[in-house]
């Protein structure tokens, strides 16, 4: 097989793709109505936004 | 249900001894479902006509693999030197089959010096948890306890 392009994020699409794949996949395995899976899937990325955003911003001062 | 179940059960002879032996009927079949599930994501949903769970399960484990490999992440193999490694070859195994996609697409070797690198070996791991995660789901739903 031949090797695929090396895929190049930045650190926030890096986040941003494990934060939606992940709240998907546990939104549809958690719930069972669609109404109940899309509250889940869009509460649990804001919750994993704001923790990933939240802890980089704490640790910014210990950066350099 | 649990109402009605207890009264049958409370019908019988209370200490009669249960004819199954099997701790849950069905056992085996959930196992199989549990084991496919982690073979190929998604098939132990599938194989229940979960679709929609399968669907997404097939697509996220296969994204989050597709992209860990592209980044230039550590797939870990059995001869790890610590027990990182060693843990990192147990969460890489959970894709299944798609650990062997991940070898075949990764032929350049991991580039781990770079952050790009490093995201791609933790979406690597990810992707093996999730899929354990969902095996896990399509037994317990095989044996009746997950809607």
């Amino acid at each position: 097989m031949t090797a695929i392009p090396p895929l190049e994020v930045t650190h926030f699409q890096a986040f941003l793709l494990f934060a939606v794949v992940i709240s998907v996949a546990f939104g549809f395995l958690g719930r069972r109505r669609p109404k109940d899976r899309v509250k889940y899937i869009l509460w649990s990325l804001f919750l994993f936004l704001l923790v990933g955003i939240g802890v980089g911003w704490a640790m910014f001062p210990f950066s350099r | 249900m649990e109402e009605s179940s207890q009264n049958t059960i409370s019908d019988g002879a209370p200490s009669a001894p249960r004819k199954n032996d099997e701790p849950f009927p069905g056992e085996s079949r959930a196992v199989a479902f549990g084991i496919a599930g982690w073979l190929l994501p998604g098939l132990g949903h599938a194989l229940q006509r979960m679709w929609g769970r399968a669907l997404v399960v097939f697509l996220a484990v296969g994204l989050l693999v597709f992209a860990g490999a592209s980044m230039k992440g550590n797939v870990f193999t059995r001869q790890g030197s610590d027990a990182f490694d060693t843990l990192g070859y147990i969460a890489d195994l959970g894709t299944g089959s798609f650990y062997l996609f991940a070898r075949a697409i990764e032929t350049g070797g991991a580039d781990v010096s770079h952050a790009d690198g490093d995201y791609g070996t933790r979406l690597l791991a990810t992707a093996g948890v999730l899929n354990l995660l969902a095996a896990l789901h399509a037994y317990e739903a095989a044996r009746g306890r997950k809607a």
